[in-house]
């Protein structure tokens, strides 16, 4: 009952792959996209632009390297927490594989790790960069690879961990939130693993292995007893019931629904069990099911702030800085390397609370207040792409916007009142003024923008 | 790691926020809710004021109030035991870090009660489990999906008072204590930024706050984000009253806490009628290099609690405001090898204000017989929020907590 819902989709007349689903596909899968992205999705079909999602590219993976390599050091200096960042927003305004850094972007809520802590940038970046490599590979190795990171080694005081007195900062957190969630293990089990993973310490930026620190006397974990190491343990961990069944639900949540029934996570995990824990098996039957594109999925999430403006520019194609937009995704309450907590962002309802929804109606404003006017350098929101200057009917230019960011599903009521507020000057609605002045038309054209962008329908994902 | 705070959204939460029927909020919270809605006269009544102050991550009970004549502290502290001749005095057995000179001075005063052991039974060492338990006031397995300072508020918000905003979180999401069956609870950041986020004179503003907030037929986020946008506006208008009428010279701190305690003094001079401020302190996650990062955390508290009562005592609010002071747990006796301390269990608390009986409460918990290497709790977490519900809140501690417990006389 509940694995025919992850059956695939295959789209016909009564559930077309439009545009509509599209953009839901594009934006839960990657950053949202313009509308010739969504316009090409439509015509590959839903089948081959799925398997799109998952492009090596390793063309543009090295590019990246390469630019970063260029200006590190001499334009800009990524020790500096704010400019890295930047780096990881320019990749993801920038990338043609958009669905690579939401995954890395997935995990590093995961495994919540923060500069603020770890001090060092440079840890930082090479985790997300680990993060980023096996965003879709093998659920194990990215543990296995999370465990000696050297980011994680600090964050998680694994660095200083001895057989006299083991550290079980690490050992509980890997359980509780990075496997199998709390209330499947006991607290021998934590004991036991940090002994495990004593001496995985690390020198400099590499993990290295400390015979001396670490214990080799046997331990007993979920019932098993063996001289185990801190790879055993992720075994012992991968192999629980509860570690496929609370990452299956946790990516349920995080690219569907926000609260999936018992019934389709139970589906989810069995898939992903089905798959060995490869996450790239288990998102392509997602992404191409019937339960990723029905109606109660349907912009039933609340953007994050990334989401959110990463989303917007995406589509509008703004011309912005990073590091403006690495403040604003900041006072939003999403700073990027500076999750929280371990246990990483809320998300959810949780984004939302007067200060950060403040701060997301001040920036829906200032975009489309960026006008570049002559000087082709300046930041700059192109609305005239969309609205050209000689369009003058208010219904129509309404219109035009709906698409661009609801395709098409806004009340028509709604309508109505932007189409009042278009037409409305200082001194009352102006209908005659609207169609003959272009100034007028563009500064309200700019502001109705605006409106739209900081509407709640917009901010439902 | 550092901490927040924990929220499990439940489709029950979720719904309760939306403000649809009542029915769908669970059958938990409307059977209590109807009771407290009954008491909501009596506490109208009373002005007082509650400022939580949340010390995230975990405080080390043992090195915030030590007991300094205790030969198994010194064994068990080898490397980060407070030689006694550096504590600050509160007995003649225990006595505050060296760090909390300006909370010794309290103490002094009569202004500072300490409680010494506050726990729960079957501690659990994970930090969102027992901030769940510390926030929502329940050890039950399934917790109530509102928090015990929520329910204060929804029983002080009342039809005739919509405008009201009876409680205001500092921190950087909302708390679980604030999650409530039907306020919506306001977070605030900065206040001049709050405030001009959304000025009357910005263009479109008047379509944005109708379009934001109109009541339809929406449901899930869109309502969600709608109530939410409501309270933006609501608020955004208040606090420019407030910060209008704070006229103070006194220096907080320059530090996060420092800044959310002069936040709660310039609303609380506002007189907007909020009754309990939530703000919170992270850093206590001492794992690793406990020692610096421990005195300077309490230092910075301490500073900014003495700055927040000068303040008071100057806007002649003092004898309207209490602190309470919490870590969701204390940390494991035993230090650990990275010169640092992990998860425990019972630790103090501390209750602060003009109207508190100063003093040392409670019973210090033994270092002999310990619970898995932790401390074992002698007073229930609950008797601390109980003494604050029906000694300074005037809201019935019985009908918040879903059962009674014995109230502290440090109020």
């Amino acid at each position: 009952m509940a694995a025919e819902r992850l059956k695939p989709l295959i789209p016909d007349k009564t559930h077309p792959f439009d545009a509509r689903q599209a953009a839901h596909l594009l934006r839960r899968a990657g950053f949202g996209a313009s509308p010739t992205e969504i316009a090409a999705a439509v015509d590959k079909g839903l089948e081959e632009t799925v398997e799109d999602l998952f492009d090596a590219a390793e063309d543009e993976q090295r590019e990246f390297q390469r630019t970063f390599d260029a200006i590190n050091g001499r334009l800009v200096n990524a020790g500096d927490p704010s400019v890295a960042q930047s780096w990881w927003l320019y990749r993801m305004l920038t990338t043609r594989v958009p669905l690579r850094e939401k995954l890395t972007l997935f995990w590093h809520g995961h495994f919540a790790t923060s500069v603020n802590k770890v001090g060092d940038t440079q840890l930082m970046l090479k985790q997300i960069d680990t993060l980023r490599e096996h965003a879709w590979g093998n659920f194990r190795d990215l543990v296995l690879a999370m465990a000696r990171d050297p980011a994680m080694l600090v964050w998680l005081d694994g660095e200083s961990s001895s057989k006299e007195h083991p550290n079980e900062n690490f050992a509980r957190e890997l359980m509780e939130l990075f496997t199998c969630g709390i209330g499947n293990y006991s607290e021998q089990d934590v004991l036991e693993a940090a002994r495990a993973f004593t001496g995985w310490h690390r020198q400099g930026e590499q993990f290295v292995f400390n015979p001396e620190a670490h214990d080799f006397g046997a331990k007993r974990l979920f019932g098993r007893r063996g001289k185990f190491d801190g790879g055993d343990v992720i075994d012992l961990l991968m192999a629980q019931q509860a570690t496929p069944q609370f990452i299956a639900a946790k990516l349920l949540r995080f690219f569907v629904e926000p609260n999936p029934s018992e019934a389709v996570v139970a589906a989810a995990a069995e898939l992903f069990d089905q798959t060995q824990l490869n996450l790239k098996l288990f998102l392509k039957d997602l992404f191409g099911s019937e339960y990723f594109f029905s109606e109660e999925c349907y912009r039933a999430r609340i953007a994050s702030p990334v989401e959110y403006v990463v989303g917007l520019s995406r589509t509008l194609g703004v011309r912005q800085p990073a590091s403006e937009i690495a403040n604003q995704i900041s006072t939003m309450g999403q700073a990027l390397l500076m999750p929280p907590n371990v246990k990483g962002w809320d998300g959810e309802q949780h984004w939302i609370n007067s200060t950060s929804l403040a701060a997301r109606l001040t920036y829906a404003r200032s975009v489309p207040e960026l006008n570049s006017g002559d000087n082709k350098f300046n930041p700059h929101c192109p609305v005239e792409q969309f609205v050209p200057p000689d369009l003058t009917s208010p219904d129509a230019i309404v219109e035009v916007l709906a698409d661009l960011l609801f395709q098409g599903d806004l009340a028509a009521e709604t309508r109505r009142e932007l189409v009042a507020f278009l037409i409305t000057n200082e001194e009352g609605p102006r209908p005659d003024a609207f169609r003959d002045d272009e100034g007028f038309r563009t500064l309200k054209t700019r502001q109705l923008l605006g409106v739209m962008l900081s509407l709640p329908e917009y901010q439902a994902y | 790691m550092s901490i927040t705070h924990c929220q499990f959204p439940t489709r029950r939460q979720f719904l309760g926020y939306a403000g649809l029927s009542f029915v769908s909020v669970g059958a938990l919270a409307p059977r209590m809710f109807a009771q407290v809605a009954a008491e909501s006269a009596a506490a109208d009544r009373n002005d007082h004021t509650l400022v939580a102050i949340e010390l995230t991550g975990g405080n080390d009970g043992l090195n915030t109030l030590i007991p300094f004549e205790n030969a198994l502290y010194y064994a068990n502290r080898r490397t980060l035991g407070i030689p006694k001749e550096n504590v600050h005095r509160l007995s003649d057995q225990v006595g505050l870090h060296p760090a909390m000179e300006p909370l010794a001075e309290l103490f002094k005063q009569g202004k500072l009660a300490v409680v010494q052991g506050v726990g729960y039974p079957e501690p659990d060492r994970s930090h969102f489990r027992s901030m769940e338990i510390w926030h929502t006031a329940s050890t039950d397995k399934r917790p109530p999906t509102t928090g015990w300072l929520g329910r204060v508020v929804d029983s002080l918000t009342s039809a005739k008072n919509e405008d009201a905003i009876p409680g205001l979180a500092f921190t950087g999401a909302l708390p679980q204590a604030f999650q409530a069956a039907k306020a919506v609870i306001p977070v605030v950041g900065e206040l001049e930024t709050f405030a001009g986020a959304e000025n009357t004179d910005q263009p479109g503003i008047a379509i944005r706050r109708k379009l934001s907030t109109a009541s339809s037929q929406a449901g899930g986020p869109v309502a969600f984000l709608r109530n939410q946008s409501a309270v933006v506006y609501r608020t955004v208008d208040r606090l420019k009253e407030a910060q209008a009428k704070y006229k103070s010279t006194i220096e907080y701190p320059g530090s996060s806490l420092g800044s959310q305690l002069k936040r709660a003094a310039q609303i609380l001079a506002g007189d907007l009628g909020v009754r309990v401020l939530y703000a919170s302190q992270d850093g206590y996650d001492t794992h690793s290099g406990q020692e610096g990062q421990h005195a300077a955390i309490l230092g910075d508290l301490s500073q900014s609690i003495e700055a927040f009562d000068r303040d008071m005592a100057g806007l002649g609010l003092a004898d309207k405001v209490t602190l309470l002071v919490f870590s969701e747990f204390g940390r494991r006796v035993d230090e650990n090898a990275s010169a640092g301390t992990d998860h425990g269990a019972a630790s103090c608390v501390l209750v602060a204000g003009a109207k508190v009986k100063g003093g040392v409460y409670g019973e210090y918990p033994s270092l002999e017989k310990l619970g898995e290497g932790d401390l074992i709790y002698t007073t229930d977490f609950r008797s601390v929020y109980a003494t604050l519900l029906d000694q300074w809140l005037g809201c019935p501690s019985g009908k918040i907590l879903g059962s009674e417990f014995a109230g502290i006389g440090l109020l």
